[in-house]
Order: structure tokens, then sequence, then C-alpha cells
């Protein structure tokens, strides 16, 4: 589903050169939920931010559902954004200025669909996560938990083939995040593809496969012997 | 795309939106008006006089010392001096015709009354206004006009009398405008008219095609081409004559005609205005008419400025204002083209919006302006330029503002701040 060998991403200023992302290589199959880790500054949102296509890269090669999207233009990536991806953000990112409804209509707007197609699934969307007597609610009438649901239903409404998160209960309480997470593995278990970016031990647990990002590379913490001690403490307080 | 996400946005920012709209309706209003009337006075100065007004030029002088011309010896005095001075003027090498004549068309003095039907007829029973020019039988030669029926005047025609004298004279030549008005079914030739509510008749002996009244003000404009011609020298103690000359020789003439009629009698005032080409009587006469437009115009081009700034102005604030969200749709599929298409057609919505209110206002205005200063009715065409004008001048204000948030990188929806 998601295949990015040697990849890298630099920076490039007229004094220096940062490298973000370092002969990164990840494989994440169809219908695998993948949480990434790392400290700050490891390269986890500009992982996302490549995998999504918002961002180019510098070099290797980034396979996204069997096609190669190394070198399409703006147009092209706008479409697989559109069409193949479905973002669920820290911020939520919802307009304040559209209700619920027309949050989640907004991506199906530029695939060109329908109006009655359209509704149907943003209505299918705001049922699958309990939000659908909210739809003519603006988003500062909804609490951050139920914001962050419209954000999800409007990543499912395009029936993405793959769903990228980040931080997505990063903004949330406990209870909220809660909620989210058991709608991200319900997704899940009905086939989604699920990338997800965070720093939460606990939430990363519940994920199918943990991949952890150090200074832009991925790396095995169990093997790596850097880290290895402070893998195997940590491990043993998320089982504790 | 839809307008109904973009209405609903637009009701968020309700103070931004009528302000901006307000404004291209204020605008579309004044430069509908404004852009009328700058047409109509540029349709007055374009218009020709019914002269050949090139190689013409007016001479104004005054004698002193002379008699009033109230006493018909006085009367007789005055004529000879006229007659002398014409003399002088037609022995001048390049000199075509000269009449004596009390005004021209576009000169800044006129001698107006009524031409009737009936003898005795009140100024305002009359059945035309008409204005009066007076000259002998060169006038036609010498100001160019185009005789369309009928004869022009003789030697043997031609009288003279002071300026109190009111006697009209027996025969006339009119335009075919005034011609038409009084006589609608064309044969006004050989038919007499009474002037100035006398109870002379006057008869017609010919017809010319066109010939301007002297005044520009707006009060003349219902009787722009009703003039009659007397063959009269109107004797007083000032005189004015039209001279035509060669092809390329009016500024020698116009140079060398102080001296000689110096040379008839030192007796005499003629100052640097005395000698006038036409082109310079034209150009004093529309002075204030192109002075108009052209400040008309320049305020219009401040108008659609201002506008086109605020638009800029509002556009890019609501640019950085939605930076983010801007990025967010781009992250959801949005391409360049939709983002510029977005604000584009939001522009188009107040403008379109605006332009609505605006053409109300424009005919609001066109109403008053009527009512309180004898304007035209302005035809919906202008109403129609202006609106589209508004239109385009919003898209083309937009584009800028609008290319820079088309810009925005979809990662922009990643980031915290």
């Amino acid at each position: 589903m998601l295949k990015m060998t040697h990849l890298s991403k630099v920076y490039r200023t007229e004094v220096v050169e940062t490298y973000a992302l370092r002969d990164f290589n990840i494989d994440v199959k169809e219908g695998e939920f993948v949480a990434v880790t790392g400290p700050s500054g490891s390269g986890k949102t500009t992982f996302l931010t490549i995998a999504g296509l918002l961002e180019t890269f510098t070099g290797g090669t980034y396979h996204l559902d069997n096609l190669d999207v190394s070198n399409l233009d703006d147009n092209a990536r706008s479409k697989i954004r559109n069409e193949k991806i479905g973002f669920i953000f820290q911020a939520f990112n919802l307009i304040p200025d559209l209700n619920v409804f027309d949050n989640v209509e907004v991506p199906l707007r530029y695939r060109g669909m329908k109006a009655l197609e359209r509704k149907e699934r943003i209505m299918g969307a705001l049922d699958r996560v309990g939000l659908a007597s909210r739809a003519k609610h603006y988003p500062a009438e909804l609490s951050g938990g139920q914001q962050q649901r419209v954000a999800i239903a409007r990543a499912l409404a395009g029936s993405p083939r793959l769903l990228l998160a980040d931080e997505p209960t990063g903004n949330l309480d406990t209870q909220m995040a809660r909620g989210v997470m058991e709608l991200l593995e319900e997704i899940h278990r009905d086939g989604a593809t699920i990338v997800m970016v965070t720093h939460d031990p606990e939430l990363a647990a519940r994920a199918q496969r943990n991949v952890h990002i150090i200074d832009g590379q991925v790396v095995d913490l169990a093997e790596d012997p850097r880290f290895h001690s402070a893998y195997v403490a940590a491990a043993g307080q998320v089982r504790g | 795309m839809s307008l109904h996400p973009m209405i609903a946005a637009l009701r968020k920012h309700k103070a931004g939106v009528v302000l901006i709209a307000l404004q291209i309706a204020l605008t579309l209003a004044i430069v509908c008006n404004a852009i009328f009337i700058i047409y109509a006075r540029i349709q007055n100065v374009q218009r020709p006089t019914g002269m050949e007004e090139s190689n013409l030029f007016l001479i104004t002088q005054q004698w002193v010392g002379a008699p009033s011309g109230d006493d018909p010896a006085d009367l007789q005095k005055l004529d000879a001096m006229m007659r002398e001075d014409l003399n002088v003027l037609r022995s001048m090498p390049d000199v075509v015709s000269v009449t004596p004549i009390n005004t021209l068309p576009l000169f800044p003095s006129s001698w107006n009354g009524s031409a009737a039907l009936k003898p005795g007829t009140d100024l305002r029973a009359g059945n035309a206004r008409t204005t009066f020019y007076f000259g002998d039988e060169q006038l036609l030669k010498t100001l160019g006009l185009h005789l369309v029926a009928g004869r022009n005047f003789t030697a043997a025609d031609v009288t003279h009398r002071g300026f109190r004298d009111a006697t009209e004279s027996s025969i006339i030549i009119v335009t075919k405008p005034l011609a038409d008005k009084l006589f609608p079914q064309g044969d006004a030739l050989g038919k007499a008219i009474y002037l100035n509510g006398g109870n002379t008749p006057s008869t017609i002996v010919g017809e010319v095609e066109r010939l301007q009244v002297p005044s520009v003000a707006s009060w003349a404009s219902g009787f722009v081409w009703n003039s009659a011609i007397s063959p009269v020298r109107m004797n007083i103690n000032f005189s004015r004559y039209a001279v035509r000359t060669k092809p390329g020789r009016l500024d020698a003439v116009m140079r060398a005609v102080p001296s000689k009629l110096y040379a008839v009698d030192a007796m005499r005032v003629l100052d640097d205005d005395s000698v006038k080409s036409f082109k310079d009587i034209r150009a004093d006469a529309y002075r204030a008419d192109i002075g108009m437009a052209v400040l008309m115009g320049v305020i219009c081009l401040i108008l659609l400025a201002v506008t086109a700034a605020g638009i800029v102005g509002l556009t890019s604030f609501w640019v950085g204002q939605r930076h983010r969200q801007i990025g967010v749709r781009r992250a959801l599929g949005a391409r360049k083209i939709d983002i510029l298409r977005y604000f584009q057609m939001e522009n188009l919505m107040i403008a379109g919006g605006g332009a609505l209110v605006g053409v109300a206002l424009a005919v609001g205005l066109n109403r008053l302006l009527m009512s309180k200063f004898e304007m035209q009715s302005m035809p919906t065409f202008y109403v129609l330029v202006g609106l589209a004008v508004v239109v385009v001048l919003g898209q083309i204000a937009v584009f800028v503002p609008a290319r820079r948030a088309s810009n925005v990188p979809p990662v922009v929806a990643t980031r915290s701040v």
C-alpha cells in the first residue's frame, strides 16, 4: 500500500543542509494499522506529510497503492490526495465557516461527485462517527472529541485507500482520546489501512505494528544497541 | 463550483462583504453617470457647427469716439466706416471673403429671439426659438455654409441699420432644422415668418444645411440648430468681421490685419484678443466642458482604483486569515486552480451583488440629476458597461491575492501555528 525506499528529505538553506529523513525505508501492507513513533524532531511529521503527498521529497522512491508517485505534478498529487488518502489532523482542521455537513463535503466536491451521492456518503460517514444529528452544527458548537470525529468522517467519506492520522488524540482529553482511538480501531477492523503518527506509547501499543523514527531513519528499538535498554524499560512500563 | 458553501462562508464575514459590495455599488452608480456625462460632453464638443472651420477667423474691433448710431447721420457714418474696413480686408491678397457679422457659432455673444408663423406672436408663444446672424452677401461663402435650397443674398438685398432699430429684414435665410420645425411639410422656401413677435414678414429665400447657435450652455440645447441669417450690416460703435483666408494663410493674414485696419483708421481698439481664429474660439467655448470631462474621468479612475485597492486589501486580508484553511483544502484535494477559482468566484458574488445594488443606485442618481440639472435619461448601455467594468475590475483586483492563496502549500495543514 505504502512503500518508501531509500527516501530522503533535505531542507536546504544558503549555509546548511538539514536531513529530515535519511535513507528512509518503510513498507505498509494493505489493511495494516501502523503507529509511527519517535521523539520530537525525529521526522515523524515529515514522513507523514510526504506519505500524504503534502510535500515532495529529495531522493529515493515512493510507491502508493502500487503507483510510483515520485515525480507527479501538483495536479496529479492533488487528485491522489483527494481520492486515495484520508487525513486526520491533530488540530482537526475543520473549516470554521462551514457546518459539519459542508465540512465533510469539502473533499467530495473537489472530486466532482454528484450531489445525491455526496449527501449519501456524508450522512453515512457522519452516522458512522455518531454525529449524523449534528450535521447542521458549526465546529465551534462541538466539543474537541466531536470535532475530531467530524474530521474522521471527512476522511472516511471519500472511501480512501489509506488513512493518515497525525497525533489524532493530541488535542483531546483522555476520555475523548479513548473514544477517537476506539473509532480508529473499528475503522481498521473494517479493513482500512491506517498510519498513525503519535508520541504516545500507549496509543502506539494499540496499533498492529510500531515503526520508530529517530534522526530521520526507521530503527528497530529492540535490535539497535543505542536504544535497547530504554526500549525494554518502556515496554515493561506499557505492559505493567 | 457550488455557491452554497461559499455563501455560508461569506455570511460569517458580513461586515467586510457589505462594505466592499457597497463600495462597488457606489462606484458603479457614480462611474455610469460620470461616463454618460463625459460622453455627452464629448459629443457636444465634437459636433460640427455647420461651417468650414479651417482658414476662418473673427475680428472684433471698437472705434474710439465713434457716434452711437442713434440718428440717421451717425448711422451713415458708421456704415461708411464699416464698408471702408470691409474694402481693405477684401483687398488683402490672401483673403478669400469677408463678411460683417454680429457673432459666430461658439462665440460668447448671441442675439436670440423667436420665429413665428403669425404676426405679433408673443415671444414665448413663437413657433421656434432661434438665433439671429447678421451679415452681407459674402456671409455664406465666408462661413462656408452649404446652401441646400433657394438662393444666397445679393449685394442688393443687404441693408444696414442701427442697434436699436427693430425693423426686420424682408428676406431671410434659415437653417434646414429651423425650416423643418416651422414648416414640417418641407415647403418653407418662399414662406413668410415673423421674427421676435414683430408684424413685418420675412420671406425665406434660402435654406442652409446647418449652422449652430453661439451658446453652448444647456439653456440653448433646445434650439442648437435653429439659426436665421438676415442680410443686414449692423451699425454700432464696434464691429465684427468674419474672414476666410486661402488655405495655409490664416496666421499670416491674422498677423497683417491690425496694421491694415489701423492704416484705415488709427482711432480704434484692437487688442490681443481682437483677432481670433475659429480654432481658438472653439477651444475657448468648450474649455469648461473638456475640463469637466477630464475631471470626471480622473475622479472615475480614482474611484475605480480605490475600489480595486479595497478589493485587493480585503481579499489579501482574507487570504491571510484563511491561510491554514486554504492549506487544509489543498490537503483534501483542491488543486491550485480550485483555490484561485474559489476566490475569483467569491469576488464575483460580492461584486455581482454590489453591482445589482449599483444598477439601482445608478438609475436613481440619473433620475435625480435629470430632475435637478436637466440631464438626459441615461441609456441602459451605460449601466451595462458600468456593470461589466466593476465586475471585470473586481476579477482583475482579486487575481493577485487569489493567486497568492493558490500557492499556499498543502503542508500548511499539518503545521500547528
